[in-house]
C-alpha cells in the first residue's frame, strides 16, 4: 500500500500534467492563461495537504485528490433542470454557470439595471482588476483555491456601480454535469460593490449527474459604505465532492451578511475569509448544515479585523445524523490597533446518532487591548425535556424530535431574506431530516 | 377518573413515592401540599409519563385503563395535561403553530377521519383562549417559552390547557414565582376552565393559590406518602401552624 505522501504526491504530477495539456489546448485568453500560471505555480508550492496539515486538521482529501480527473466543458444543460433549480424572483437576475462555463442562453440579466456583468477575462483590461487577482493567486494559502487558480478558464466579474440599488437578488446557478468518468470544473467569480451601493446574491451549487469536482472561488469586495447580501446553497449530489473559497475585503462602513446552507457531499468544504479593512465595516456570517449517511462537510473561517470599530458576528448550526462528518474550524484575528472591535462566534452541533462526528474549534486571536469577543462551541443531541414537554401536549415521539430537529435547523434557514430559496431549503435540506426520522 | 393505589415510584434507584393512595371524580378540584422534597412534583412526572421516573409498584387507573402502560402522548391524547412547574423553553418552534400542532394531534386523536383545524379558525379560538388568560398576543409569534418571564411561562401552560381541554388538569407549583398580579391571572384562567366535567389536581407549597381556587380536598404529603386529607381548612391549618405536626411523626 503506498503511503499518504506518495498518493499525494502522484496526485500533484497528475493535476501539473491535466495543467500542461490544457495550457497548449485552452483558448483562454492570454491574460487568463497568465492567471492560471500563477495560480499552478502557486500550488506547486503549496502541494496538497497531508495529514497533520493545520488547514485540514478535521478533512481527510487524500482520496478525492488521487481520483482521476478530467476537465469537464461548457456541456447543455436543460432549460427544465435550470427551471427546477432557480426562483423565479431572479428569473432577469440570473447567471447560469456550466461546468465553470457562462452559460448566455440559460442566463438572463435584463433586470440587472446598470450592473454590469463581463468575463472576467475582460474585467482583467482593468489593472485594478488584473492586479487584486495577480496577487491574489500569488499569496493564496488555500491549495483548492490555487488549484482553481490554476485552471479557472473563464470566470464572471459583477461590477455593481455606485450609488446603485439592486431590486432583485442575482442568483448564480453553479451546476456541474458529472457523468461516468470523474470530472473537475473551477467557477471563478469576482463581484466589486461600488461605493453606497446595495446588492444581494444566491449562489447555488447543484449537480445534473454525480461524480464530479467543483473547486470554486469567488470575491467579494465592498467599497465605502456598501452593502452586500449572499445567500450561498451547497446543495451538490450526495457523491460529490466541493470546494469553495469565499474572499471578502470591506471598506470603510461597508456590510456584508452570508448565511450559508451545507448538504454535504462526499466531501463538501467551504473556506472563508474576510477582512474588515477599515473603521465601521460589519460582518455576519450564518451557517446551517445537515448530515445523513456518510457525508461531509467543513467550515474553516478566518476573519481579520484589520480596523477599529468593525463588528463580526458567526453562528452555526450543524445537525448530524448516520456518520456524517462535520467541522468547523474558525479563527477571528484582531490586529494590533482594531481597537472597540466587536466579535462574537458561536457554533451549536446536534448530534443525531452514535456514529455521527463534529468537530469545532472556535478560536480567537486579539492583539488589542480594548475589544469584547466571544465565541463557544456546544455539542449535544436532543434534550430530553423538551421532547417529554412536547409529548406531554400529545406529539408522538418521532413527531416531537422532528420538530425539534427541524427547528434547530430552521432557526439559521428563517432569517434567509429571500423567501424561495427558504422554500427550497425547508423542501430540500429539511426533508433529509425527515427521512431519516421517519 | 382516577384512581392511584400504593403507588411507589423514584427516580435513579431512590424511592420518593411511598405508597400514594387518592381517588379523584369528574368535577373535583385536589389540591396537594407539602412541603419541599416531599414528593409532590415527582408524583406530577409519574402521572404524566416522565421516562426518567421509574414505578416500583402499585397501580394508577384512569377512566378505566391502565395509566401506566401509556406513553407520554397517549396520556395526554385521553385527556390528561400537566402543567409544567418549569416550563421548557423551545427555541425555534414558533409558539401558535406548536399551539396548532397539538390541537390538531388531539383532533386527530379524537377523531382519525377528522381534518386537520383551519390556520385561520385556529387564529380565532387562539385569540379567544389568550384573551382568557389575559395574555398578550405578541407572544403568539415569539418561540415557545424562549425569554418569556416566569408569570409568561405559566400563562402559556394554563393557555395551553385552555386549548386542549383536558380532563383531568395536575397542574404542578403553577403559583410558584409568581407575583400578586400574575397570580390573579393565572387562577382566574384555571378558575374559568374548572367544570363539572373535569377534575384539576393542584400541587403548590403555598396556601396563597387556594385563596383565589377553591379546591374541594387538600392533601399533605411527607416523605412520599399522603399524610393526612381534608377540606379546605386544612390548608388554613397548614398556613397557621406550618408542615412540622404533620411531618414530625413521619421522621
Amino acid at each position: 500500500m503506498s503511503t499518504t505522501t506518495e498518493e499525494t504526491a502522484q496526485a500533484e504530477s497528475a493535476f501539473l500534467e491535466l495543467h500542461k495539456g490544457r495550457q497548449q489546448s485552452t483558448q483562454a485568453p492570454e491574460a487568463v492563461k497568465e492567471l492560471n500560471q500563477a495560480g499552478i505555480q502557486r500550488f506547486e508550492l503549496l502541494k496538497f495537504p497531508h495529514s497533520k496539515h493545520e488547514m485540514f486538521t478535521y478533512v481527510r482529501t487524500v482520496d478525492t485528490v488521487a481520483t482521476p480527473y478530467a476537465l469537464a466543458g461548457p456541456e447543455a444543460v436543460s432549460k427544465e433542470f435550470i427551471e427546477s433549480a432557480s426562483y423565479s424572483a431572479c428569473e432577469q437576475t440570473r447567471l447560469v454557470l456550466v461546468n465553470g462555463f457562462l452559460n448566455e442562453e440559460l442566463s438572463n440579466t435584463e433586470g440587472m439595471n446598470g450592473v454590469k456583468v463581463s468575463g472576467l477575462s475582460e474585467a482583467l483590461g482593468q489593472a485594478e482588476v488584473r492586479d487584486y487577482l495577480r496577487s491574489g493567486a500569488e499569496n493564496e494559502n488555500d491549495v483548492f483555491a490555487s488549484l482553481n487558480a490554476a485552471f479557472f478558464s473563464e470566470g464572471i466579474f459583477i461590477d455593481v456601480p455606485a450609488d446603485t440599488a439592486l431590486k432583485s437578488p442575482v442568483l448564480l446557478l453553479c451546476i456541474s454535469t458529472g457523468g461516468e468518468k470523474p470530472k473537475a470544473s473551477f467557477p471563478r467569480l469576482l463581484v466589486r460593490a461600488g461605493r453606497g451601493s446595495e446588492s444581494n446574491f444566491i449562489v447555488k451549487f447543484v449537480g445534473q449527474r454525480e461524480n464530479y469536482l467543483v473547486d470554486a472561488a469567488q470575491d467579494f469586495i465592498l467599497e465605502e459604505n456598501s452593502c452586500v447580501g449572499l445567500t450561498q446553497i451547497q446543495a451538490d449530489l450526495g457523491n460529490s465532492r466541493h470546494f469553495c473559497k469565499t474572499r471578502v475585503r470591506q471598506k470603510k462602513d461597508s456590510r456584508f451578511n452570508l448565511i450559508g446552507s451545507l448538504s454535504g457531499a462526499r466531501l463538501a468544504r467551504d473556506h472563508f475569509e474576510c477582512r474588515l479593512q477599515e473603521p465601521g465595516a460589519e460582518m455576519s456570517m450564518k451557517g446551517v448544515t445537515v448530515l445523513r449517511d456518510e457525508e461531509q462537510a467543513h467550515r474553516f473561517i478566518r476573519i481579520h479585523h484589520e480596523a477599529p470599530h468593525c463588528v463580526s458576528e458567526q453562528n452555526f448550526k450543524n445537525v448530524i445524523n448516520d456518520q456524517g462528518r462535520s467541522s468547523i474550524d474558525g479563527t477571528v484575528i484582531v490586529n494590533q490597533g482594531a481597537q472597540l472591535t466587536r466579535s462574537d462566534q458561536l457554533i451549536n452541533n446536534l448530534m443525531l446518532s452514535d456514529g455521527a462526528h463534529a468537530d469545532g474549534k472556535p478560536n480567537l486571536m486579539i492583539f488589542a487591548d480594548d475589544v469584547k469577543c466571544t465565541h463557544g462551541n456546544t455539542v449535544g443531541q436532543i434534550d430530553g425535556d423538551q421532547l417529554f414537554y412536547l409529548q406531554t401536549r400529545g406529539l408522538s415521539r418521532e413527531a416531537a424530535r422532528s420538530l425539534l430537529t427541524t427547528s434547530f435547523a430552521q432557526s439559521i434557514i428563517e432569517s434567509i431574506p429571500h423567501p424561495e430559496a427558504v422554500a427550497d431549503l425547508n423542501d430540500t435540506l429539511l426533508k433529509k431530516l425527515e427521512a431519516k426520522n421517519g | 377518573m382516577l384512581e392511584i393505589k400504593d403507588l411507589h415510584a423514584g427516580f435513579e434507584g431512590t424511592e420518593i413515592i411511598k405508597g400514594v393512595d387518592l381517588t379523584i371524580k369528574k368535577g373535583e378540584v385536589h389540591a396537594i401540599m407539602g412541603p419541599n422534597g416531599s414528593g409532590k412534583s415527582t408524583l406530577s412526572k409519574v402521572l404524566a409519563g416522565h421516562p426518567d421516573y421509574e414505578v416500583t409498584g402499585g397501580t394508577v387507573t384512569y377512566e378505566g385503563k391502565n395509566l401506566l402502560d401509556m406513553e407520554p402522548e397517549a396520556r395526554a391524547l385521553e385527556g390528561i395535561f400537566m402543567g409544567f412547574q418549569y416550563p421548557v423553553e423551545i427555541p425555534g418552534v414558533n409558539n401558535s403553530e406548536f399551539l396548532r400542532m397539538a390541537y390538531n394531534a388531539r383532533l386527530l386523536y379524537k377523531d382519525p377521519d377528522a381534518e386537520e383545524i383551519d390556520p385561520l379558525d385556529f387564529e380565532e379560538i387562539l385569540d379567544a383562549k389568550m384573551k382568557l388568560v389575559e395574555m398578550d398576543h405578541k407572544y403568539k409569534e415569539r418561540f415557545l417559552n424562549d425569554g418569556f418571564s416566569g408569570g409568561e411561562k405559566k400563562k402559556n401552560e394554563i393557555l395551553q390547557m385552555a386549548i386542549l381541554e383536558p380532563k383531568l388538569a395536575i397542574l404542578d407549583e403553577t403559583d410558584s414565582g409568581l407575583d400578586i398580579d400574575a397570580l390573579k391571572a393565572v387562577s382566574q384562567g384555571i378558575n374559568r376552565l374548572i367544570s363539572g366535567e373535569n377534575a384539576v389536581i393542584l400541587i403548590t407549597h403555598y396556601q396563597r393559590l387556594l385563596e383565589y381556587i377553591q379546591p374541594h380536598f387538600v392533601h399533605v404529603m411527607s416523605a412520599g406518602k399522603i399524610v393526612k386529607s381534608g377540606e379546605k381548612d386544612l390548608a388554613l391549618q397548614l398556613e397557621a401552624q406550618g408542615y412540622d405536626w404533620l411531618t414530625a411523626p413521619a421522621t
